[in-house]
This record gives structure tokens, C-alpha cells and sequence, in this order.
């Protein structure tokens, strides 16, 4: 109240007494009101101070910048020496950290990147601090704290102290620190549960600041693994490229093969036979031998030829998926071999009804190549038989054969062609399905070895595996697996 | 071989000599004595049918009773010289047997999309591929009704 004011009540009372009783009873009335208004004008600008401090933890900007905004706020509104934030460093036990902001009074000095190590804190003080402990020391030679506390305080020349945990979720991330260093000061209420808000804005920003880290993260990860997808996209349309040339190469290949390598050998075979026709008497027997042996060679290499092409056919074409009745080809097939062949008489028993689904072409070309051989190689015998069949892989009698499939499915279907004839050593049973592997000598059974190497590409060409077991002069049996789900290879 | 009207032709197109001499060759042995005019590319054969080029004012009319027609030709191919004769009304009706060496899954797509009447594949074994000429011969001198002119 000021003398003016005071005069002016002077001139209402009757006398001195009077006044005096006035201005006691005025001033007792006007104190409170006065302390209220004060306590207002603290609350207004706290209010303000926060609002700043979420308004800034609302904007995208990084930590460091609301660290120090909210130093400088706290400080001003405060009136303290230093506002700093301290930080622990991760898995020091709590031992170490240092001050990553603060806002300080430039007649003290700045605890930036002053290390700390406090090891007397992470041992007594960072479990309560976690659970949400506050400290507030109006002088800290004057609180019970212990020395090293002291000692790691007066380096930073801090007198009076408020120290309010900062969490990141459950866990104590670091401390936000008000110093006072010019002398003691006592630390209000209001002050402390304002400094609490302000710590609890913080732990939000330092949440969003760790999912932003993550987020980051996770975008550049996405980023990578699109780019590898992407990488690998371009790679695999580059083989697609590569592959459909090969395949064009390899068509253009058969077909001149087709074309321009049986004609020389059409020649050789005609020219061979019109000497024969036409020069008879001038030839003696081995004259004639040796054509004959030409006319011979001319015509296996002609049949060579058709070989290998259908072997690359099996390859190339594209596959058909149709349910394949293999019971009534292997019938219609046996049934052609006893037409080429009337001289013969060999039993077939033939399982009914085993259909399969697959390429129809492809299975026809291996149901051939698999009886023409069990025809071929039962020639000796006088009582021939062929089986055909079908049967669950756990009836197969030889179950250590079973490494050759990839399903192990004891269900699975295991298809068989087996005969009683010359058979083959056991030994020689990886060679069997190599194109141009001969187990046997040219003049006693004919043939150039790409029958059971087209017979195994049919079968894997179905995702299935072909194996066969045999003895010598006690027959083979040729198993073969074709998968439900036809798969390229 | 007067190439009268009276006789039946044989039109054999085809580039390499020793097929050529080893189909002509069949030919005579199982007495087939037609007159057979050979063409080595399918320029040769178009001309021919069509009196142009080489056979620039032979008499059209007179038409082959059969075209033995290889695949692989030098400047106009074989499938190309087929679109050629069933895309014109004087040849579009000829017989046309596609003697080739291969038996690739398109050429004989294309051959038949084409119109051919036959398609033969030309066998290494030369006593085959003589017993397929004297067939083809018979067939299609002896045989079949030719198109009427």
C-alpha cells in the first residue's frame, strides 16, 4: 500500500488511534489477499511456462531442441542457477551418465558433458528415483546427504537441489536437475508438483522420440527390404530374359538338329545301298560287310538322333495337366510290342484302373520307353512276364530305397514296371538312368542309352523320383513317383 | 519328257543333291517314269507354277499332279512357298506332300495350317525311304482323283 493511499484513510478517521486501528485491521484483511494474488500470478505463469513446454513437445522437432527450451523456461520461471537434464548411460547400472542440456546462470559453469560417476546412486537412490521419488534439499551440507553425493553435487557448485526422475516407460532414463548455486533455497510445493508435470511432459516426448528412433528404423528396413526385393525382382526378370533366349537357342538348336543332321546320314545310307544295288559284282563279301555295317551305323545314328530329340522335347515342351489312365496305356502299349514282335510270347499283367494326372504325352513317351525295355531285356527268357502296377510306398519291399523321395509319406504312391528278364549288378545302378550308359554289350541287346534318361526326365519333370532294383538274370523292377502338384524343374 | 498335257508331273522342290538324286533314284527303280521337275529353292518351285522368273513363258496349264515339297529352302522356304500356292486360285487346289527330315512339333502344325495334303518325314534308312517314294508315287500318280483343271 502506498503513503498516498494511506493519507487518504487518515482523512476519514476521527484520530490517530482510530487510523492505527483501521490500517491493522485493513492490512489484516489485505495480506491474505495479497498472498492470493501473488500465488495467482505464480499459478498463471506456470500454467503459461507448461503450456510453452507442451506447445514445443507437440511440434516434430528433436529432443534436444525440447530439452532446451524447457531448461530456459523452467529457469526463468524458477529463478534458479542451473536447469539441467542428465541422462544415464545405458547399462551403466546407473552408475554413469552426464548432462545432455541445460540452461545455466553464466556466472556458474556449464556441467555439459561433464562425466559423472556417482556409484553410490546406482546403488542407493536409481530403484527409488524409479519408482517415482523426488528430491528436494534446501542445502545440501545440510540434508544428511552422503559424502560421495556431496562431493559429485559441489563439482557442479550446487547448493540447494530438486532432482525429479525422468522415465521412459518403467525405466529411469535420467534426471532433470534444478540447481541452486549462489545459496540455500527452500523449494515450494507448487514449484515441486510444477518441475513433476514438466518431468512427466518430458518422459512423453522422450516415448515419442524413441518410436520416431523406431519408427525410422522400421521405414528404413522396409526401404532395404524393398530395395533387396525389388534388387532381386530385376534379377529374377533378368534370368526369365536370359532363360527365354536359352530356350529359343535350344529350340532353334532341335529343330536344325532335326533338320540338318539326319540328311548327310540319309546319303550315307542310300549311297551305301545303291552301291549294294548297283555294284553288286564288283563287291566281294567283305565289301558288302562293310557296306552293311556303314548302313548299320548310318541308321543307329539316325536313331540317335530321334533320341536325343525327344529327349529334349521332354525338356522343352510345355506341360499339360489331364488324368492319365497309365493301366490303358501300358495295355495299349504291350499290346503294340506283340504286333512288332508276333514271334514273342511274354505274359503282361497289367493292374486296372491306375490313373494318374499328368502330361499325357510325356507319360505315354516313359510308359513306352519303361516296357519297350522290360520287352527288350526279358528276350531270353522263355516264359517273359512284365508286371505293371501300383502300390503305397510302405508296401515297397525295400524300404532303405526310400531316400529317393522327397515326400515320405508312407501313402504316397509308388507306380512299378517290373519284368523277369537279364536284370543288372546292383553296382552299376547310378548309371542306369545317364543318357549314352550301356549296361549291356550293343549285339545283345540293341539300344544308345537315352530311354531311361528321357524316363527320368518325364518323372521329374512330374516333381516325382525314379529309382530300380535289380539282379543280375533274376529281372528289374523300375519304381517311379509322380507328385499331385506337377512341378518345373 | 514333252510335258504334254496328257502327262503327270512331278514337282520335286528340294535344295540338296543327294536327296534329290536318292528320291529320283527311287523313283525310276520302282518304275515311276513321269516326268519329275526338280526346283532347289522356292523361288525355283513359284516360278515354276507361276511361269515367272526362270520358267518365264511356260505354259501354266499345265500343272503338276503332285508337289513333293522339303521345308528347309534357301531364299523362299518351304512353308512359305505352300501360303504362296493356296493363297492363288490357279494352285490353291494342288496336292502338296511335305517331304521333309524333321517331325517337329511345328512344322507340322504349320505345314497342315497351311494345307498341305501329306506330310511325310523322309527316314535315314534308305530302303524305307525308297519304299515310302514308290507309296507316294502310287498314291497320288495312280490312285487319287487330281483336282479337275
Amino acid at each position: 500500500m502506498d503513503a498516498a493511499f494511506w493519507d487518504k484513510i487518515r482523512t476519514y478517521c476521527r484520530d490517530e488511534a482510530a487510523f492505527e486501528n483501521c490500517q491493522q485491521m485493513l492490512l489484516q484483511e489485505l495480506h491474505p489477499l495479497e498472498e492470493a494474488a501473488r500465488n495467482a500470478d505464480f499459478q498463471l505463469e506456470r500454467h503459461k511456462a507448461l503450456l510453452h513446454v507442451i506447445t514445443r513437445l507437440r511440434e516434430p522437432i528433436d529432443l534436444e531442441e525440447i530439452f532446451q527450451a524447457t531448461a530456459i523456461e523452467i529457469r526463468q520461471l524458477l529463478a534458479v542457477d542451473r536447469v539441467g537434464m542428465f541422462r544415464f548411460h545405458p547399462d551403466s547400472g546407473w552408475d554413469d551418465g552426464e548432462f545432455v542440456s541445460e540452461d545455466v546462470d553464466p556466472e556458474f559453469s556449464s556441467a555439459i558433458a561433464e562425466p559423472v560417476h556417482d556409484h553410490c546412486f546406482g546403488d542407493q537412490f536409481a530403484v527409488h528415483y524409479q519408482a517415482g521419488r523426488i528430491q528436494a534439499v534446501a542445502d545440501i551440507y545440510d540434508a544428511g546427504l552422503s559424502d560421495c553425493h556431496i562431493q559429485v553435487l559441489a563439482q557442479f557448485q550446487v547448493r540447494a537441489n530438486l532432482v525429479v526422475p525422468l522415465l521412459l516407460g518403467q525405466n529411469l532414463w535420467g534426471l532433470l536437475c534444478i540447481h541452486h548455486c549462489r545459496g540455500p533455497r527452500q523449494w515450494d510445493p507448487t514449484e515441486i508438483e510444477f518441475v513433476t508435470q514438466i518431468a512427466g511432459h518430458l518422459g512423453v516426448a522422450l516415448y515419442h522420440a524413441e518410436l520416431m528412433v523406431e519408427l525410422r528404423r522400421e521405414i528404413l528396413d522396409r526401404q532395404q527390404a524393398e530395395q533387396r526385393a525389388h534388387n532381386l525382382n530385376q534379377e529374377l526378370r533378368q534370368a526369365i530374359v536370359e532363360l527365354k533366349a536359352v530356350n529359343k537357342e535350344l529350340e532353334a538348336f532341335s529343330y536344325s538338329v532335326s533338320h540338318d543332321l539326319r540328311a548327310p546320314l540319309r546319303s550315307i545310307d542310300g549311297f551305301s545301298q545303291a552301291l549294294l544295288e548297283d555294284c553288286l559284282e564288283h563287291l566281294d563279301s567283305n565289301g558288302r560287310d562293310y557296306l552293311q555295317r556303314i548302313r548299320a551305323a548310318s541308321q543307329r545314328m539316325g536313331q540317335l538322333i530321334d533320341d536325343l530329340l525327344m529327349l529334349s522335347r521332354v525338356t522343352r515342351s510345355d506341360l499339360r495337366r489331364d488324368a492319365v489312365d497309365l493301366s490303358y496305356l501300358a495295355n495299349q502299349l504291350c499290346w503294340d510290342l506283340q504286333q512288332i514282335d508276333p514271334s514273342r510270347s511274354i505274359n503282361c499283367v497289367i493292374q486296372s484302373n491306375v490313373v494318374t494326372q499328368g502330361d499325357p504325352l510325356l507319360l505315354r513317351v516313359m510308359m513306352e520307353n519303361l516296357l519297350s525295355n522290360a520287352w527288350k531285356f526279358t528276350s531270353k527268357q522263355p516264359q517273359a512276364l512284365i508286371e505293371f502296377g501300383a502300390m503305397r510306398l510302405a508296401e515297397v519291399n525295400r524300404p532303405e530305397l526310400n531316400w529317393a523321395i522327397d515326400s515320405t509319406s508312407p501313402e504316397q504312391l509308388v507306380y512299378f514296371v517290373r519284368d523277369n528278364g537279364v536284370g543288372f549288378d546292383m553296382v552299376y545302378v547310378d548309371k542306369l538312368f545317364q543318357p549314352f550308359q550301356r549296361l549291356h554289350r550293343i549285339n545283345e541287346f540293341p539300344g544308345n542309352g537315352v530311354g531311361l534318361a528321357t524316363v527320368q526326365r518325364v518323372v521329374r519333370r512330374h516333381g516325382g523320383r525314379v529309382w530300380a532294383e535289380g539282379h543280375l538274370n533274376q529281372g528289374a523292377t523300375f519304381y517311379f513317383t509322380l507328385m499331385e502338384g506337377i512341378e518345373e524343374s | 519328257m514333252s510335258g504334254g498335257a496328257g502327262q503327270k508331273v512331278i514337282l520335286l522342290v528340294e535344295d540338296n543333291p543327294d536327296d534329290e538324286a536318292l528320291a529320283i533314284r527311287a523313283l525310276k527303280r520302282h518304275h515311276i517314269s513321269n516326268e519329275i521337275v526338280v526346283a532347289h529353292d522356292g523361288v525355283e518351285a513359284l516360278d515354276y507354277l507361276f511361269g515367272t522368273g526362270l520358267y518365264e513363258g511356260r505354259d501354266v496349264n499345265i500343272k503338276p499332279t503332285v508337289i513333293l515339297l522339303d521345308l528347309k529352302l534357301p531364299r523362299i522356304n518351304g512353308l512359305e512357298v505352300l501360303r504362296r500356292l493356296r493363297e492363288d486360285d490357279r494352285t490353291k487346289l494342288l496336292p502338296v506332300v511335305v517331304l521333309t527330315t524333321s517331325s517337329e512339333e511345328q512344322d507340322l502344325l504349320n505345314s497342315y495350317s497351311l494345307g498341305c495334303n501329306s506330310y511325310i518325314r523322309k527316314p535315314v534308312d534308305f530302303v524305307q525311304f525308297s519304299e515310302a517314294i514308290r507309296q507316294l508315287g502310287m498314291y497320288w500318280l495312280l490312285m487319287n482323283e487330281p483336282p479337275p483343271n
